[in-house]
């Protein structure tokens, strides 16, 4: 009976110890990735965010326009950190079959000389990458609009496409990585493809990130 | 049947053990991290200077109602996003942050304790941004608010924690220059924060915490 009750005891210890340890607690869902083999050599991979339905939320100086317009009940940035331009936006990311597969922080400021962006992407069951580019010139999006008849205030409906980070440029560059993504160096591109603004001024629409990546450049 | 009821008192005995040696094991707590000297500190509030937050549908507390934009995904639903402003040693407002954030698959309730992925994105108007890799560990946090919030256990607070586990030299986190003044330039980060109220009826807290950064030119390759 004694044997029985320090067998059980012992069974009970190493099983919630073995638990632990060998379950793996932060495992993320992974679905297959969608690459592809590139000629020359590398691989792509397109990433894509669509508008409404990806966007979390966003803050900004006003000068960076209709990206900036912050969820209703979100609270504003202090206006130290608007007196520069200024815009911080968070999505969620797909992968090229349309699958929400992880998480991005886009931001882009400016001083006298240029503009920088950066972008953030974790997939958590991968890692994650960060993509740096020149920045755009502040509201170009919005530019691009009004140049296709979008009046702020009114709904819109049309077909523009702006490249943020056009393809082929060398200085949009996928900066560094971690995980799965550690030691990979490259190239993407950044396109915003718009179909809808409403009368208040969300958009609709698809982001484009293409990344083709090599180890160890 | 007394040896099977006896079997059963010896699992319960058994597995509650185990829970207490989790609990009580040191391995699991993080050493914490310095830095020689920080070129920048900057300091934040919780909720007070949070702009924007998001959690995954399996890392809301149970308990606290489920917000409408959550992330409920099954592909990043143990995940989060935080952004807030961060203040200089004066409490201005000088930088803002974007976190995101992911259980680690490195999580080890025996060896490593309960890690996060947590990568920032920290811009300073007018100067750039950083990039910012961290592992941190959550653990220590959640064998202090956990009993106070589900077992109505009395706080011991406030409390101090230094997360940042890593990546970096000496348990540091991972900073890379990426816009701005800043490319080109690496170096190591490390956070502290205090806890300095727990609700349990809110499932809430409120902390204030500081990131250390220190910045040079860079000594290794870019990618690690």
């Amino acid at each position: 009976m004694k044997a029985t009750f320090f067998l059980a005891l012992f069974l009970g210890f190493a099983g919630v110890l073995a638990a632990g340890h060998f379950v793996p607690w932060g495992a993320h869902v992974r679905l297959p990735s969608q690459t592809r083999v590139v000629a020359n050599g590398g691989r792509a991979e397109q990433f894509l965010i669509r508008l409404p339905a990806d966007r979390i939320d966003a803050a900004g100086a006003k000068a960076a326009g209709l990206r900036a317009a912050a969820p209703r009940g979100a609270s504003a940035l202090p206006p130290q950190l608007t007196a520069e331009p200024l815009l911080v936006e968070h999505f969620k990311v797909r992968d090229a079959a349309g699958n929400v597969i992880g998480l991005a922080a886009r931001h882009w400021s400016a001083d006298a000389r240029a503009s920088g962006t950066a972008w953030s992407l974790m997939i958590p069951s991968r890692g994650a990458l960060l993509l740096t580019a020149p920045g755009e010139q502040p509201a170009a999006l919005d530019t691009a609009l009004r140049n296709a008849g979008y009046n702020a205030g009114t709904a819109w409906i049309g077909d523009v496409r702006v490249a943020l980070a056009p393809e082929g440029v060398d200085t949009a560059i996928v900066a560094a990585g971690s995980d799965e993504f550690s030691g990979l160096g490259g190239k993407y591109s950044e396109t915003w493809t718009i179909t809808g603004v409403t009368d208040g001024g969300e958009l609709h629409g698809t982001i484009e990130l293409a990344t083709v990546t090599r180890k160890g450049t | 049947m007394r040896y099977l009821l006896l079997a059963a008192l010896g699992l319960l005995i058994g597995a509650a053990a185990a829970c207490a040696a989790i609990y009580y094991n040191p391995f699991t707590m993080t050493k914490s991290a310095q830095l020689d000297v920080a070129d920048r500190a900057l300091h934040y509030a919780l909720p007070s200077e949070v702009i924007g937050f998001a959690l995954g549908d399996e890392v809301v507390p149970p308990g606290t109602p489920k917000r409408d934009d959550s992330l409920w995904e099954e592909t990043i639903d143990r995940t989060a996003m935080l952004s807030l402003v961060l203040d200089d040693a004066h409490d201005n407002p000088t930088a803002i942050a974007s976190r995101l954030l992911a259980v680690s698959p490195r999580t080890d309730f025996v060896l490593s304790g309960v890690r996060v992925n947590d990568y920032w994105l920290l811009t300073f108007p007018g100067e750039g941004t950083l990039f910012l890799r961290a592992e941190t560990n959550v653990w220590p946090f959640l064998k202090e608010t956990l009993p106070v919030w589900y077992l109505g256990r009395p706080w011991k607070g406030p409390s101090e924690y230094s997360p940042t586990a890593g990546p970096g030299e000496q348990g540091a986190a991972v900073v890379i220059g990426a816009t701005g003044r800043f490319v080109g330039l690496e170096g190591t980060a490390i956070e502290k924060y205090r806890l300095t109220d727990l609700d349990p009826n809110a499932r809430s807290a409120a902390a204030t915490g500081e990131i250390d950064l220190r910045l040079g030119a860079p000594q290794v390759a870019k990618s690690e």
